[in-house]
């Protein structure tokens, strides 16, 4: 079974970029535009991490992950999330992490960083094979 | 000849070549920081290293290695050549015989911000950016708006509502917008971010433009030089972004290549960062390759109030490729070490630059700096720009 990472933003060039690091690496990429979807894919689907943008068009980031956290399925209430937020705002990194994210990661995003904070969730699909 | 050797830029993970005649902010395909390339095998050529020490005083008497074509771009407020001071009295008195101090606080604007600022502002001239944005924890507001003006660049300024008044005023003064944030140098980024996509201001954030880290590099040249073309043993640097501590290292490097050092002995370099905001310590603890964001920094030392810099990873290069280390000293010990060096020494240091000073004392007393050992503390700024603390 491959591993599956969900990635909730809004913003196409993140998408792009973020799916290009994790698709070298082997991941299978969900996508979600937008905080409902993004709740509603984890809810639905597989997932083994979730990469989160705190300013999202509908629910916010930190709404996204404690609602994660409450869901009535039980895996996402340990599911390791990634925050990644342009930290426009003050004290997003300690709401992010009070909200239920395990990390918070600031824009622009360092790929070599993400890939390594990926790593350190889940192992690199091509590894294991 | 050349007014500078500079050839390109590379992306300082992926190896990735950008152009130097054109702007360029971080690697467009890895986001991470760009670092600026020269022609060293050319100036090995053409350039006597002793040739420097004859030309007028200041940073760019290095001119061959920093990125600016045309010397009409120049924008100077005679910066460099920061004195390095020879600490007898306090090293009696801490047992480190061969203890220095570089003493930024004689650079335009009182901090070695200038050396940066001067090199990112020269280069946005030569490039024709109109007008510069920047994130500060202070100093580098303070010398950003002094050398926007001097270009007739506009500036725009986002500084925590708690940075010292003496950055604020010095920035009103030279012009600049200045925004005060309710948060830290990482919210202020936030916002500078922001207004730089939205009305097209050229972002001067930490490593966020390549140029800043070139005017910061020519420490390590004034050092070398000073010495006799060898470097200290241990280079004790306070740091929160870390364009210094990176900069030298880099000039170290070009050093070598340019064959221009007597020996190959690299210093052990020390990170100094207050326990209040320490993510490098952190890292470098858990020997890590990235820090993570630091909740509720707190500091006298306004300068170290960054959760996480932008290079981080630089930075724990830097210390690992330097058999170095971090260090974290209390806001207490660097208040009592910023009177001890003005006891002592005279020296009003920056709390930045005392910081050193206290953490110099904890590696003594673990034995990681031995008495005889050349030690270089750095003197980041004037402590005449902190009086509100």
């Amino acid at each position: 079974m491959g591993t599956n990472i969900l990635y909730i933003e809004d913003n196409p060039d993140n998408m792009i970029l973020v799916k290009r690091v994790v698709e070298a690496q082997g991941y299978t990429l969900f996508e979600a535009r937008n905080g409902l979807e993004g709740v509603a894919v984890a809810e639905r689907e597989e997932i083994h991490l979730i990469l989160l943008d705190i300013n999202l068009p509908d629910i916010d980031g930190y709404e996204v992950a404690r609602r994660l956290r409450k869901s009535s399925k039980h895996t996402l209430a340990y599911i390791p999330i990634i925050a990644i937020t342009a930290n426009a705002l003050k004290g997003d990194a300690e709401k992010a992490l009070s909200a239920g994210c395990d990390v918070y990661m600031s824009k622009p995003i360092n790929i070599h960083e993400l890939r390594a904070r990926v790593e350190g969730f889940v192992s690199v699909p091509k590894e294991q094979g | 000849m050349d007014f500078s050797f500079v050839t390109n830029l590379v992306c300082s993970a992926c190896g990735k070549a950008y152009s130097v005649g054109e702007v360029n902010t971080y690697c467009t395909d890895c986001q991470t920081p760009l670092l600026t390339n020269y022609d060293l095998e050319a100036v090995r050529k053409h350039v006597d290293r002793d040739e420097f020490i004859k030309r007028p005083r200041g940073l760019w008497r290095w001119h061959e290695l920093l990125p600016v074509y045309d010397p009409g771009n120049v924008v100077s407020l005679g910066e460099g050549d920061a004195a390095l001071l020879r600490l007898h009295n306090l090293g009696e008195e801490i047992a480190s015989h061969q203890l220095f101090v570089k003493d930024e606080s004689s650079n335009p604007t009182g901090s070695f911000k200038a050396r940066g600022l001067t090199a990112a502002i020269s280069k946005a001239k030569e490039l024709g950016i109109q007008k510069v944005i920047i994130p500060t924890a202070g100093n580098a507001g303070g010398a950003m708006a002094a050398y926007a003006a001097r270009a007739g660049i506009k500036a725009h300024i986002f500084m925590p509502k708690d940075t010292p008044q003496a950055n604020i005023i010095e920035s009103r003064m030279a012009g600049a917008e200045v925004v005060l944030v309710d948060g830290l140098i990482s919210e202020a980024a936030g916002m500078a971010g922001e207004k730089a996509r939205a009305e097209g201001w050229f972002d001067l954030s930490t490593f966020k433009e390549p140029y800043r880290v070139e005017g910061k590099k020519i420490m390590g040249y004034e050092l070398a030089e000073a010495f006799g073309w060898t470097l200290p043993d241990v280079i004790i640097y306070p740091t929160g972004g870390g364009t210094g501590l990176i900069g030298m290292w880099k000039a170290f490097a070009e050093l070598e290549t340019l064959g221009w050092l007597e020996n190959t002995q690299r210093p052990r370099m020390v990170v100094v960062q207050a326990k209040g905001c320490a993510p490098v310590v952190k890292a470098f603890q858990a020997g890590a390759s990235f820090c993570d964001f630091w909740l509720n920094a707190h500091t006298v030392a306004s300068g170290l109030r960054v959760p996480k810099s932008f290079a981080d990873h630089l930075i724990m290069q830097v210390l690992y490729e330097s058999n170095g280390i971090a260090v974290a000293v209390t806001d207490e010990a660097i208040l009592a070490a910023q009177h001890q060096i003005g006891i002592h020494e005279g020296i009003f240091a920056a709390p930045e630059g005392a910081a050193t000073l206290a953490a110099l004392q904890t590696l003594i007393r673990e034995k990681w700096v031995l008495p005889d050992e050349r030690v270089v503390l750095f003197n980041t700024g004037s402590g005449l720009k902190y009086l509100d603390h």
